[in-house]
């Protein structure tokens, strides 16, 4: 088992060299200093959600509404401070609404016994209806000049770096802290490889679960604010993207398996590296985002596929023991 | 001799290089009842489903009928005339009787009162006592059997496989089941069933086979083996005598009570069930499947979901406590440990060690935030040791262990919270006889340390050999309390079921 795991990283690690490499030396303007920056700069937003999606599926779950985390909070952020509330107030309110809608998510799965997948549907698509009726006077909202002073993290560069890929970094090494070196994330690999396991060997799995979509929704929303800082204002429609399925697909492309309890950091970043790569590449073939999203689409297909050839959970993992 | 209707030669089965059956022969006559027996691990699923089409050879041949062929799915199989019927159904619960019968032989306008009618029929002239229209979820284990018989024989299936037919019938559906097969076998359908009940083998096979690690050991008349024999067969020693043969000769006191539970109530598996534990004695709770002794333990221990309590009240060392989850019965020294581990037992992606750190870090008074490594290792390689669990190197993963290793791993993963009150449900399901006597070693020994020890079991001489003193529990709750010293087979048999 651990060797077909290892190697399916391998695997996408490969595949993301060779095709870096024939994207270098095939496309012009690939492989030059500007374009590598911006292909990381593009990618980090979306690396720092993978590690928060990979932290719930990894405890066997999953965030849908990660999009709508990463678009209200911060897009309230700037629109209270534009409509001239303090600094302070607005992002006060913000933290304390991701909170809250991490604990709604996490009671609805882990007390109500919703399934993830239907509760986050769900609980995103009334969050982002929720920053468009009561929030949002544009889809647009700018980034206020008030702000400026907390701009540094999605702004400028350290040492030629952006700082979203610094940002990057540091999830990466927050989350690996977390799941390798915490009681949490010892919890989260056990309850996630056998949820009735833990609750029986006596490990709180409710508590954790509330806690992983909290800290699911505290990561898309801090994603969210270096986006909102890089680009100087906050497109609240991005709800309505396709990015939730490149998220999915840096997960489960990674090599962290959708049935829980396997995977870590490293897998993330893997996918990241990947699937940056292939969205750059397409981009500078000058491909349609209909045929980008064809593309991705079967892409996250076979991914799925080789995810439940490689992780099987069913019938078959569970009669090795009496053969 | 006439050809065999199902004849194996050279049957290799092998999981990533590992040998499941190597080398097998195996014959079955027409109308023959032939018994597969063995330890867990011995390989009679595997042998099995290669003949039902569910698992595919790695070399070797099959022939049915003297002609070569070898299904590669059960629907090939069935084609072949072999059938399985499965330990875990596989019936379609929220389905009829009759729908369930039909099942994948539907015409393109599926008349439903055509298929009643053609059901009632079938099963009259088959004499079983099975309403056509009745939910298959609304019926009892040896209903659901019946339906599957019936659906073999529906599609004229030669040969049929039974994988431990009776383990979740009761006597009387025992002996029901008994006469099925001695019907299958007058209209000329050759039965082959796996078995862990050896008297059962005994009484109703023509044949029986044993197997070992894969191998086959020896096939002979059921009328030249007893009990020790094939017991010998399959260990490949004599260790039937020091098993379960002896008898207790003194039983250990009671201690402090630490357990009471009176009138406990939870949904329709538990009626007004009340008992007490003590410390320092193994008491045994013997019952037979549905007599609601799993149900009321893991109420006690906070296990089972909290909507299914009903009412009564559960006393730990005199104070009344109520757990909704397991974990604050936990850190009140209560340990279950599961009768199916695989389903709630261990952490399979995971080391042994990793897993009784795990066991650690949940009863820890001060909670820690942070993991050691060094600490995991070192709680791993104790108890490795302690409790003899083998494998191949430390960092193996819980999923590839054996039976028995698991087990002990799960043990081990609740010893380690040092518990004054242990619950073991059918602590040998599953594992092999080298194991088993390591097991009650091991439950002997926590008794006199002075722990207050349970053991669940449906195996009457586990409960006989292990047990200081006797519960039986019928139809969800305790009716009879035996002292090892007067119990006897018939008496504890004779309170379960009548």
């Amino acid at each position: 088992m651990s060797s077909a795991r290892l190697s399916q990283q391998t695997i996408v690690f490969g595949i993301f060299i060779v095709l870096f490499l024939v994207f270098s030396l095939l496309l012009p303007g690939f492989f030059s200093a500007s374009n590598i920056v911006a292909l990381l700069q593009n990618v980090a937003i979306l690396g720092i959600l993978g590690l928060g999606m990979a932290i719930v599926v990894i405890g066997r779950g999953i965030d849908i509404s990660m999009i709508a985390a990463l678009a209200v909070p911060p897009g309230l952020v700037l629109q209270m401070v534009n409509d001239g509330y303090p600094v302070s107030v607005s992002v006060a309110a913000a933290l304390a609404l991701v909170i809250v809608f991490g604990l709604v998510n996490g009671w609805l799965i882990a007390y109500a016994e919703v399934p993830s997948l239907f509760t986050t549907l769900a609980s995103g698509l009334f969050l982002a209806g929720l920053g468009q009726v009561a929030f949002f006077k544009l889809d647009l909202v700018p980034w206020p000049p008030q702000l400026d002073a907390i701009a540094g993290f999605g702004r400028g560069s350290i040492v030629g770096i952006p700082m979203p890929v610094v940002m990057f970094g540091l999830t990466i090494l927050v989350c690996a802290f977390l799941l390798r070196y915490t009681r949490f994330g010892t919890y989260l690999y056990a309850t996630g490889d056998n949820p009735l396991g833990a609750r029986t060997i006596g490990i709180p799995t409710r508590p954790l679960i509330l806690r992983q979509y909290v800290f699911a929704a505290l990561i898309a929303a801090f994603a969210g604010m270096v986006m909102a800082a890089s680009i100087g204002t906050m497109q609240t429609r991005i709800y309505n993207s396709t990015m939730i399925y490149d998220v999915i697909l840096v997960v489960v492309l990674g090599g962290i398996g959708l049935s829980g309890g396997r995977g870590g950091v490293l897998n993330a970043v893997t996918g990241t590296l990947l699937i940056g790569t292939l969205l750059n590449g397409m981009t500078i073939l000058d491909m349609s985002y209909s045929a980008q999203n064809l593309i991705k689409g079967v892409i996250l297909l076979i991914a799925i596929l080789i995810d439940s050839v490689l992780n099987p959970r069913n019938e078959e993992t569970a009669q090795q023991g009496d053969i | 001799m006439s050809t065999p209707i199902l004849e194996l030669r050279k049957a290799t089965k092998k999981y990533a290089g590992v040998p499941a059956i190597e080398d097998v022969d195996f014959t079955l006559m027409k109308g023959e009842v032939h018994a597969l027996v063995g330890e867990n691990g011995a390989g009679k699923s595997t042998l099995t489903k290669v003949m039902a089409g569910v698992v595919n050879l790695t070399s070797g041949q099959m022939l049915v009928d003297g002609r070569e062929a070898m299904p590669r799915t059960p629907n090939e199989a069935r084609d072949l005339g072999v059938a399985m019927v499965f330990q875990e159904n596989s019936l379609v619960p929220t389905m009829t009787v009759a729908q369930n019968l039909f099942l994948g032989q539907e015409k393109f306008f599926n008349r439903l009162r055509g298929i009643y009618i053609a059901a009632q029929q079938f099963l009259q002239s088959l004499n079983f006592d099975v309403a056509p229209t009745a939910t298959v979820s609304l019926l009892g284990a040896a209903k659901k059997q019946m339906v599957e018989i019936a659906r073999a024989v529906l599609h004229n299936a030669k040969v049929i496989i039974f994988d431990e037919p009776t383990a979740s019938l009761t006597p009387e559906e025992k002996k029901y089941f008994f006469d099925l097969v001695r019907d299958l076998k007058k209209r000329g359908v050759s039965v082959i069933f796996i078995s862990h009940a050896l008297e059962e083998a005994l009484l109703i096979a023509d044949r029986i086979t044993v197997l070992r690690d894969g191998k086959h050991v020896v096939t002979d008349d059921a009328s030249k083996f007893d009990r020790a024999r094939i017991v010998q067969a399959m260990v490949g020693r004599d260790l039937s005598q020091t098993l379960y043969g002896q008898r207790k000769t003194t039983i250990r006191p009671a201690g402090k009570r630490v357990l009471s539970v009176q009138n406990l109530r939870m949904a329709s598996m538990v009626k007004n069930n009340s008992l007490s534990v003590f410390a320092g004695q193994i008491t045994g709770v013997f019952g037979l499947v549905g007599a609601g002794r799993t149900e009321t333990f893991k109420v006690v221990s906070g296990v089972i979901k909290r909507d299914f309590f009903h009412g009564g009240e559960v006393l730990l060392h005199d104070k009344p406590v109520r757990y909704r989850v397991p974990a604050p019965a936990v850190r009140d020294g209560i340990a279950y440990i599961t009768e199916d581990r695989k389903v709630e037992g261990f952490f399979e992606t995971m080391s042994i060690a990793r897993n009784i750190y795990i066991g650690q870090l949940a009863k820890l008074r001060r909670k820690r935030g942070l993991i050691s490594g060094k600490a995991a290792s070192a709680v791993g390689a104790l108890w490795t040791k302690a409790l003899n669990i083998r494998a191949i190197s430390p960092d193996v993963k819980a999923v590839e262990l054996s039976g028995g290793n698991q087990q002990k791993m799960v043990i081990a993963k609740s010893l380690v919270q040092e518990p004054e009150l242990l619950i073991f449900d059918e602590p040998t399901r599953g594992v092999d006889v080298g194991a088993i006597a390591e097991i009650h070693r091991l439950i002997n020994d926590l008794a006199d340390q002075g722990k207050a020890v349970v053991v669940i079991s449906s195996y009457l001489p586990e409960i006989m050999s292990l047990s200081d003193r006797i519960l039986v529990s019928r139809q969800g709750k305790v009716v009879e309390e035996y002292s090892a010293l007067e119990a006897t087979e018939e008496k504890i048999m004779y309170a379960a079921i009548h």
